[in-house]
């Protein structure tokens, strides 16, 4: 799909380009643009001066993207190009789902791929895409926003928890996989009573396997809060913080989910005394965890 | 901009350098299409040429375009504030978020961020609806108490900042209600590792030292931060032979890493001071007092 840009070229001779720099100023921080940079744009300038919407402009715009995957305005002009010549949106898909692999953490790409599925209307490929995307780099928050966003539009919910489970098979530690969970749930059968007891009681397991793990902790607790619920209502998840409590387990997670039990409770002292440990056992934050303290004098 | 901002950096810049800087910055600014302000704000770059038709101004770069000028000690009287102020009006969508060019591009809490910033360093708020940005950044609370880029993602260290500074620039973030506020605190914390990393259970990162330093400076809470073990992590990733910092030691310093590192430091500190909400030296906010009286 190169344009193959020479000046000497039959094909491009029919128009005159416009040569960089486009500025006179002298700029704070020269690039240094290659010659084949130079060559490339300052035909993309003549096109897009120009206005023309063709094959070999569609051409150009992918070594201009090549040379600068992030130039939004020719991602732009590319897609003016698209709407004018209407065929090639099946090849687009593909030439994204390239990019995508070589520089998965561009912004530009995964919005032009968004618009020409806007334009296609066809998202049949998405959950395998970013699945693949997935696969190389777990918590790619590009490919976690696009795949949100298909979901939301498409609602091709049926197989996202069996996905997220999978993925916390692999790793019970993927923070992303977590959120994806929070808000699959959200976004379907919503917050039930019931629905929030089986998953505090999946993210129940996850802790008796891994009780330092960040986000199974975070993923019960924030639960419960965002639902404005109490950890009192929850007797399993109760049974679980006070079992682990007492085979002394030393999670910094546990512990403050504890005291945010007893404060819950009413409990002053003994919240007292499992930030009084948290000093200790989560040091770094030791100066947090003395306000805490503190605070409870307070309520 | 981060090429200019440290104290350090704008000491050695002699005069007419920084008039032939100011100057280049203003030739990238956009003018209007007769009532069209779409195209206005600051293009990025000279690479295409300014007079294309769709070479529209981009939120990031009109904000990086003011905290120069302001750096530089320019007076922002070459500002065409009607133009940016209208301009940014385009790029606000129906539920509060913004896009970074009319043209269209994604939408986050980054762009958010970027015309709280706009808007407040021009003291004129008609280009943005506070209320529905404020709604959206705060409906992009997730469980974990942290911000995310979008309602309904992951919590993230560097759409927190984007939020809380947004909030805070727009007098929102002491309505913040207690117990998300509460939660945001602790989230916030919970990533300092020795330096701070942007999502649990993801490896601490030289520039999160900022994002998290900072939010953690508006949120009132700096006394939290163990200074010792943050500075400790990022000479870790200080590049000994080139200079400059790297997100992780060992690994080739970038402009990024390296401006953040420094800001992460004299945020946390305090040694140096920086505005923590708009990102620019305490110097140049109080050259920006002076013009904008």
């Amino acid at each position: 799909l190169s344009s193959g840009i020479n000046a000497e070229y039959g094909e491009w001779s029919d128009v005159t380009p416009i040569p960089l720099p486009y500025n006179d100023r002298e700029p704070v921080v020269q690039i240094m643009y290659s010659e084949r940079f130079k060559d490339v744009y300052s035909y993309m300038a003549a096109i897009m001066q120009n206005k023309e919407y063709s094959e070999r402009a569609l051409a150009l715009t992918t070594d201009a993207i090549e040379l600068n995957t992030a130039n939004y305005t020719v991602w732009h002009y590319r897609r003016e190009i698209l709407r004018e010549i209407k065929l090639h949106l099946e090849s687009e898909m593909e030439f994204t789902a390239s990019v995508i692999a070589d520089q998965p953490k561009n912004y530009q790409v995964w919005h032009h791929r968004r618009c020409i599925i806007e334009m296609s209307g066809d998202a049949s490929k998405e959950l395998e895409l970013t699945e693949e995307t997935l696969t190389k780099d777990a918590k790619n928050y590009h490919a976690w926003d696009h795949r949100q966003w298909v979901l939301t539009q498409y609602k091709m919910w049926d197989r996202e928890l069996e996905y997220i489970d999978e993925l916390l098979r692999k790793d019970l530690r993927n923070n992303s996989a977590w959120n994806h969970r929070y808000f699959v749930i959200d976004s379907t059968t919503g917050w039930s009573r019931g629905t929030v007891e089986k998953e505090l009681d999946y993210a129940a397991a996850y802790i008796s396997k891994a009780p330092n793990n960040e986000s199974s902790w975070n993923y019960a607790t924030g639960i419960i809060k965002k639902q404005s619920m109490k950890y009192t209502d929850f007797s399993n998840f109760k049974e679980l913080c006070r079992s682990l409590h007492a085979s002394n387990m030393p999670s910094p997670f546990l512990m403050s989910t504890l005291a945010e039990m007893y404060i819950e409770e009413e409990n002053s002292t003994a919240a007292s005394n499992i930030f009084e440990k948290l000093k200790e056992l989560d040091s770094i934050r030791v100066n947090y965890w003395s306000y805490r303290q503190k605070q409870l004098a307070t309520c | 901009s981060s090429g200019i901002n440290a104290e350090y950096g704008s000491r050695e810049v002699d005069e007419s350098r920084k008039q032939e800087i100011i100057k280049w910055i203003y030739s990238l600014q956009n003018r209007p299409s007769g009532d069209d302000y779409a195209r206005c704000g600051f293009i990025a770059t000279d690479s295409l040429p300014g007079t294309l038709d769709s070479n529209y101004g981009h939120i990031a770069m009109t904000y990086v375009a003011l905290c120069s000028l302001l750096i530089l000690g320019d007076d922002l009287s070459g500002i065409d504030r009607e133009s940016v102020v209208n301009g940014l009006k385009c790029l606000q969508l129906e539920n509060g978020a913004y896009q970074c060019i009319a043209l269209g591009s994604e939408s986050d809490a980054r762009f958010v961020y970027c015309a709280a910033c706009i808007s407040y360093m021009l003291q004129d708020w008609r280009g943005m609806d506070k209320e529905k940005a404020t709604q959206f950044l705060m409906s992009s609370q997730s469980y974990e108490g942290g911000f995310a880029q979008n309602i309904g993602r992951e919590a993230h260290g560097g759409s927190t900042f984007c939020s809380i500074a947004a909030l805070k620039l727009m007098g929102k973030l002491e309505d913040m209600p207690t117990r998300e506020k509460n939660d945001l605190l602790s989230w916030c914390l919970q990533r300092q590792q020795s330096g701070f990393n942007g999502r649990p259970n993801k490896p601490v990162d030289t520039c999160y030292s900022f994002w998290l330093g900072a939010s953690l400076t508006l949120l009132g809470a700096q006394e939290f931060i163990n200074k010792e073990a943050n500075f400790a992590y990022l000479m870790t990733t200080q590049d000994r032979y080139i200079g400059g910092f790297s997100k992780w030691a060992g690994y080739f310093p970038d402009v990024l890493h390296s401006y953040f590192g420094i800001a992460g430091m004299f945020v946390i500190s305090g040694e140096v001071e920086l505005h923590p909400a708009l990102n620019i030296s305490m110097r140049a906010f109080r050259h920006w007092q002076d013009v904008s009286r």
